[in-house]
Order: C-alpha cells, then structure tokens, then sequence
C-alpha cells in the first residue's frame, strides 16, 4: 500500500484545520438560526453539520501530528509553541467529538418520533460553542507556531524552574504525560487493545445485521426495528474512537507514516458518511414491506466494505507499517 | 511475508462477524426489540457458522507457528475452554430460536440465562485472545 498523501502532511494539515473553526461555527449558525426561526428542517441540517465536522476533525488532528512529528527537528522550528497547541488541540477534539455524538443522538431521535428533542439540540449547541471557543484557541496557538511576530509574551511555561534548576517541561502536557502512561504501564496498551476488539465486534455485528436487512435478509422486519440497533454500533465504535485515541497519542510515530493507517482514516470517514445515511435516511420507513432502492443496497454494501477495509488497514498496522 | 497478516485480518475478521451476530442476537434475547420477531434473526446461525470455519481454519494455521510455546500456555488453553464455552451456548439458543413462533415472542428464563453466557463468554474469548499476544511469547 502506497501512501494516500500527495501533500505532505503539513499541507494537509494547513487545508483541513479550517474545518473544525469554520465548520463548526456554520454549524452552530444554522443551530442558532434553526432555534429562531424555529424550523425543524434547519435543526437536522444543524446536527449533520456537527456530525460531519466531528467525522473530519480525526484527520485534521491525526495530519498535526504527523507535521509536528516531520518537523520538530527543525532548527527554527519551537517545539514547546508546538505541544501546546497540540494540547488544546486534542481538549478541542475531545468536545468536538461529544458535540458530534450528541448531534448524533438527537439526529437518531427525531427519525424515530418525528423530532430532536429540545434538550438534545440545547446540548449540542452548548458543547459547539465550547468546541469552537477551543478550536479558535487551538488555531490561534497554532499560528503561532511558525509565526513567532504573533506570539504573545509569556506563554510559553518556563524551561527553568524557580531556583534555576532545569525543568523537564514535556511533563505538563497532557499528550506527553498519556503517551508516558500508555507506554510504561504493563497493561494499558493491552487493555486498550482488547477493548477495541470487543468494540469492534459489537459495531460491526450490529452494522452487519442493519446492512443485511437493507441487501434483503430479515425482509419481514421493519426497517424501523433495525434503527433501533444503531445505537448499539456507536457504543462499540466510541470505545474504539477512544482506545484508538490512546495508541495514536501514545505512540504517533508509529501511525503518522504508516500507509495502512491513512487507509484506515480515510475510510473510517467513508464509514462514518455510511452511518449519518442509514440513522437519517427516509425511503427505509415508507412501509414495513420495503424494497431497497438500488442506491440503499450500493450504500449497504459500500459500508460493509468500508469497515471491512477499515478492520483491514488496522489488522495490517504491525505489518505494512511499525506499530505494534 | 503476506501469509500471516493475512491470516490474521481473516482471523479478526471471522471474530468480528462470529462474535458481532451472536451479540446482535443475545441483546434479541435480552430484551432490545422485543417485537421482532425471533424467527427474523436465523441468518445469525449462518453468520456464526461462517465464522466459526474461518477461524477455526486460520486459528489452526496460527497455532502451528507458535505451537511449542502456545501448546502448554496458560492464557491459550483458557481461550479454548472460554470458545468451546461459548460456542457450546450457540447450539441451545439455535434449538431456542428455531422452535419459536412468527409473533413477538416472550423469552424464557432459560434462554435469557444462556443469552448471558454467550455476552460474557464471547468477551472472555476475545480477552484471552488479544492478550495471548503480550502474555505468550
């Protein structure tokens, strides 16, 4: 497996870091306007925002990584600008994916009874504008590091302590201190490992059955019961986000050139627009006899073969590319 | 070079589909959907089958490269008990489920017992499994 990028990843990283800032303040806009004008319609578009953002915010945290992993050894380059932003960065990424998850539970929702309940949606909004006030500190913070006339004064912590002593400033940040953690101790990284195995089975078992009754097996169960599992696969794949979360950031040099784990973003992200499609999608409910149109079998089969890639380019990591 | 990465995804990927569907179907038994009906969900017995084949095919395959450390290890032996064990749960619930009506059923305490014993088992499967890789050499 080749490389997907044909930018390099600092590129990449340059183009798709917009998205969480922009992204996400469209998205609370259409919120906003949505609660206003008070128009269901604009409050489910609002939630597809936040889910989407939240499925693109993975790769736009996984390419600062790898540019901070290609360029920290640069002359110029300031390592500490660097890991602060990374830290508010993954803080930011962290309430961006529970804005998306709770997007996502109201968007299930109203599928089911017709409309998001008010809670939900008020959640949603809450957690977009801190993901934003985070994202927009995360930005300004980024920015700073290769634009040192930006910088503001004393920021950065000290690099010596108070009676002159030299301080090891990598121990306050969050990053370093979790990729220490899933390191040295015996069975965290094990631990994490097992659970994203348990996760895995559970999200692809329940995707295969919903995926199954869209390609015709369960014909006589309504399309509605199976929604009803969808949950069930989010659970799995939110232990997985977060125990995928913890190899990344515990040991991003073995996942930033690693080709099999580009795949793998890529069609988590195809899997993940799969899993917006079967929550929201509307012709499944016309009648309990549904026929699938030719498009739900392509989205059917398209998704299975997503994650069965996904599952793949993971199984793949040790040997395409040097994680362990 | 390609022989074990690919042995091991069809392995992972047999577990995902054997454990997934039998899951799916245990959650039946507990209690979600409750008015669908059981004879909707055979199409796990296949799934499972499927599953169990191919992993009893690449299991054996990946046993015969470590079977003098494996063969006597601990955390293996206890993986086989805990997927005889869980296997060995399949074949109640498939008499359970087939021999139950079209309509919205209401499930026995024995099966629900049994659906239970798969979750844990399976979980303990997959625990045993995983971690044979940093326990065994």
């Amino acid at each position: 497996m080749s490389s997907l990028f044909v930018l390099n990843a600092a590129h990449l990283h340059l183009v798709l870091n917009h998205v969480p800032t922009l992204g996400m303040a469209v998205g609370l806009a259409l919120l906003l306007l949505a609660l206003i004008r008070r128009h269901e319609v604009l409050v489910h578009v609002g939630l597809e925002v936040l889910f989407v953002i939240a499925l693109v915010t993975l790769p736009v945290y996984v390419t600062g990584a790898a540019a901070y992993a290609h360029l920290r050894s640069g002359a110029d380059f300031s390592d500490i600008a660097a890991r602060m932003h990374q830290d508010v960065a993954l803080t930011g990424f962290a309430v961006t994916e529970f804005a998306g998850f709770v997007a996502w539970v109201a968007l299930w929702q109203s599928r089911r009874i017709g409309r998001a309940g008010r809670g939900l949606v008020a959640a949603a909004t809450v957690l977009s504008i801190i993901a934003l006030a985070i994202m927009g500190r995360a930005a300004t913070l980024g920015g700073e590091i290769h634009h040192p006339e930006i910088r503001a004064e004393g920021v950065a912590p000290p690099v010596v302590g108070t009676n002159g002593e030299k301080v090891d400033v990598t121990d306050q940040f969050v990053a370093a201190r979790i990729s220490r953690y899933m390191v040295n101790s015996t069975w965290a990284w094990p631990a994490a490992e097992t659970i994203h195995f348990l996760g895995l089975s559970l999200s692809f078992g329940v995707l295969l059955a919903i995926n199954l009754r869209l390609l015709g097996v369960m014909r006589q169960v309504a399309f509605a019961d199976m929604h009803r599992l969808l949950p069930w696969a989010l659970l799995g794949f939110g232990a997985n986000l977060i125990t995928g979360m913890l190899f990344f950031v515990g040991q991003p040099g073995q996942y930033v050139d690693s080709p099999p784990f580009h795949w793998k973003v890529v069609f988590l992200l195809i899997a993940g627009a799969n899993f917006l499609y079967l929550t929201v999608f509307k012709k499944a409910w016309a009648d309990d006899g549904f026929d699938s149109r030719f498009a739900d079998k392509a989205m059917a089969v398209s998704s299975i073969a997503a994650w069965l890639i996904v599952l793949y380019a993971g199984r793949m990591l040790p040997f395409l590319g040097n994680a362990f | 070079m390609w022989a074990m990465p690919t042995v091991l995804t069809l392995h992972t990927t047999g577990m995902a589909v054997l454990v997934g569907a039998s899951w799916v179907l245990d959650l039946r038994l507990l209690g979600i959907n409750r008015n669908v009906p059981l004879s909707a969900y055979r199409w796990v017995f296949r799934a499972v089958a499927i599953g169990l084949i191919v992993n009893l095919i690449t299991g054996v395959l990946l046993f015969m490269k470590n079977a003098t450390t494996w063969g006597t290890a601990l955390p293996f032996l206890a993986k086989m008990a805990f997927v005889v064990a869980s296997a060995a749960t399949i074949l109640p619930i498939r008499t359970y489920v087939l021999n139950s009506g079209a309509g919205p059923n209401e499930i026995s305490g024995r099966a629900r017992m049994l659906a239970v014993a798969s979750i844990v088992a399976w979980t303990a499967a997959v625990t045993a499994g995983r971690l044979l890789a940093y326990l065994v050499p």
